[in-house]
């Protein structure tokens, strides 16, 4: 597979001219996305996320380190062509929905008729086409997103850069994104999603991305992340929970954990016992399990050592506390 | 090309409700040549004419020193610039919207101008040249504020370095001679509309006009070249 986005040992500090102090927003951070995946990228507040974005779309250069978007360096204008991104907080122009639509298409180098059925179809696939001569202005934020996701649509990109997309819709928009997002996997294209949503980033991404600190904390296959190496989660009918300490009832069926080496047993138990074994899978937990005991474990490596640096991570939460 | 000339119609757009107010302001002017006797405060006609003069470069450099600034703060300038926008085609966009709006501004005086002035007993034929000299200012001042609006991004810094910035040939020519007035031609070539003599025919002085288009495509490489090395993303509110 080839790879559409590349950061390659990229370090990016901010640096106050008045105190000389620096912010580690990205701290040596190497990533590669594959073309035709959905990628997650996660993180909690302040992790760096958005400054990775903003670096790959060419808003700002790293201090150090280097990154490629479709084969290129990140910033170059003519590779942009191919690319879809939507901003966290979009802010548009306010003017008619498709008008605006047509504005980003035509500085995407589109024009006639391609570009005003285009239009017409990102809008439709948005769920903004009766919305069309409505002034951007006067919508809701989740209807402003929802344009912002037709604009970064519009030039049919290879590779769709999306910070936040779904962070203002309501459930059912949140479907029609989350369809639209496997429509483009379908057809080939890349996502790179960075979301707070980690139901959404479950049930889509291919792989996923965990930054912590500006540092990158965990990165792999979705599906590997979520399964409990050697836990079993078995559940039978017609057994007492005494015969497996821990087990839980519920409706009729009891359900208990076992390690991959004890399964043969404790199925052996409940048939010895008159019972009936109703389900044997492997245990899975969830991502905001996992997201929650990545960045506890960054946050506590990251107490223990690296004290004289601050992230935007720990100025974020500095700033929590102090609220 | 296709992308200045969306950004600049963009800005336009934008900037509608205050290029109004200014053209409201100059057809100020053409309704009291229409209700009053002209030929009688004919100086008074002349005074208000170059007032709107100043207030036109003036309106250039806070358009040129704020276009950046607005659009950095509302985060508008994010989905422009991530599409295939260069930074340099971004700011030529932006100044040639400032060009449009001094072009419709000097349009208009002109216009105006023409008739009322006629009116008054003013000989016009100058006036075409003057009104060239203006949008000429207008735009070099329009692209020195640009300029310093890349690496001030706030507007009144921006606004008032080009103040100083402009008024340092003003120094130079009292101190050393007139033909510093040509190191950055905006004052001179206001000066050329200010002190305009309508009454009788002066030689057009073409080589101001000329260092001023020079040097505002000058300001604008310098422009973009500094604003292709600035961070322009902004921390969500």
């Amino acid at each position: 597979m080839s790879v559409v986005l590349e950061y390659e040992g990229i370090t990016k500090e901010y640096r106050s001219w008045l105190s000389g102090r620096a912010v580690h927003a990205l701290a040596d951070f190497s990533l590669k996305v594959e073309a035709g995946e959905i990628f997650g990228f996660l993180g909690p507040n302040g992790a760096g996320k958005t400054t990775a974005i903003h670096l790959a779309m060419g808003f700002m250069r790293p201090t150090r380190g280097h990154g490629r978007m479709l084969g290129k360096p990140f910033g170059d204008g003519h590779t942009r062509r191919r690319v879809g991104f939507l901003a966290e907080n979009v802010a548009l122009y306010h003017r008619p929905a498709g008008h605006l639509v047509r504005f980003y298409g035509a500085l995407s180098g589109m024009s006639g008729h391609r570009l005003r059925e285009r239009t017409r179809d990102v809008l439709e696939a948005v769920g903004l086409l009766s919305e069309i001569n409505r002034n951007a202005g006067k919508f809701s934020r989740g209807m402003l997103q929802r344009v912002g996701l037709a604009q970064a649509l519009v030039n049919d990109p290879d590779l769709l850069i999306l910070d936040e997309p779904t962070s203002a819709l309501d459930p059912l928009a949140r479907v029609t994104v989350r369809e639209l997002l496997l429509e483009q996997r379908n057809a080939g294209k890349t996502v790179f999603l960075s979301s707070h949503l980690l139901s959404e980033v479950e049930t889509v991404c291919d792989r996923v991305a965990v930054l912590h600190g500006g540092r990158l904390v965990r990165l792999g296959r979705t599906a590997d992340l979520l399964e409990s190496h050697g836990e079993t989660e078995v559940v039978a009918r017609g057994i007492d929970t005494s015969l497996f300490p821990g087990s839980t009832p519920n409706n009729g069926v009891v359900s208990f954990e076992v390690a991959l080496s004890g399964q043969r047993a404790a199925l052996e138990r409940i048939w010895a016992a008159g019972g009936e074994v109703v389900s044997v899978n492997p245990k899975r937990r969830s991502l905001e399990e996992i997201f929650l005991e990545i960045t506890a474990e960054a946050a506590q490596r990251g107490s223990n050592g690296n004290g004289n640096r601050t992230s935007l991570a720990d100025r974020e939460s500095s700033r929590g506390e102090r609220r | 090309m296709r992308p200045v000339l969306l950004i600049a119609g963009n800005f336009v757009r934008e900037q509608r409700w205050p290029i109004l107010v200014l053209l409201v302001w100059v057809l100020g002017l053409a309704v009291i040549g229409l209700f009053f006797d002209v030929r009688a405060a004919r100086d008074d006609i002349l005074l208000i004419f170059k007032q709107l003069a100043i207030y036109g470069v003036a309106f250039s450099v806070f358009f040129g020193g704020s276009a950046i600034h607005n659009e950095r703060k509302s985060r508008r300038i994010l989905a422009v610039v991530s599409k295939s926008v260069g930074r340099q085609q971004y700011v030529a966009g932006l100044l040639m919207g400032v060009v449009m709006a001094s072009g419709l501004y000097c349009f208009a005086m002109g216009m105006t101008g023409s008739w009322v002035l006629g009116n008054a007993g003013f000989p016009v034929q100058r006036l075409l040249f003057l009104i060239l000299c203006l949008f000429t200012a207008s735009v070099l001042a329009a692209s020195v504020s640009v300029m310093f609006s890349t690496f001030f991004f706030n507007p009144l810094l921006a606004t008032g370095a080009t103040g100083v910035f402009l008024s340092a040939p003003v120094f130079a020519m009292q101190l050393l001679g007139s033909q510093w007035g040509y190191l950055l031609p905006v004052y001179s070539l206001v000066e050329l509309f200010l002190k305009a003599n309508y009454g009788y025919a002066q030689q057009f002085n073409w080589n101001l006009v000329l260092v001023a288009g020079v040097e505002t495509v000058m300001f604008w490489v310098v422009a973009s070249t500094i604003f292709a090395l600035r961070d322009i993303a902004v921390a969500v509110e």
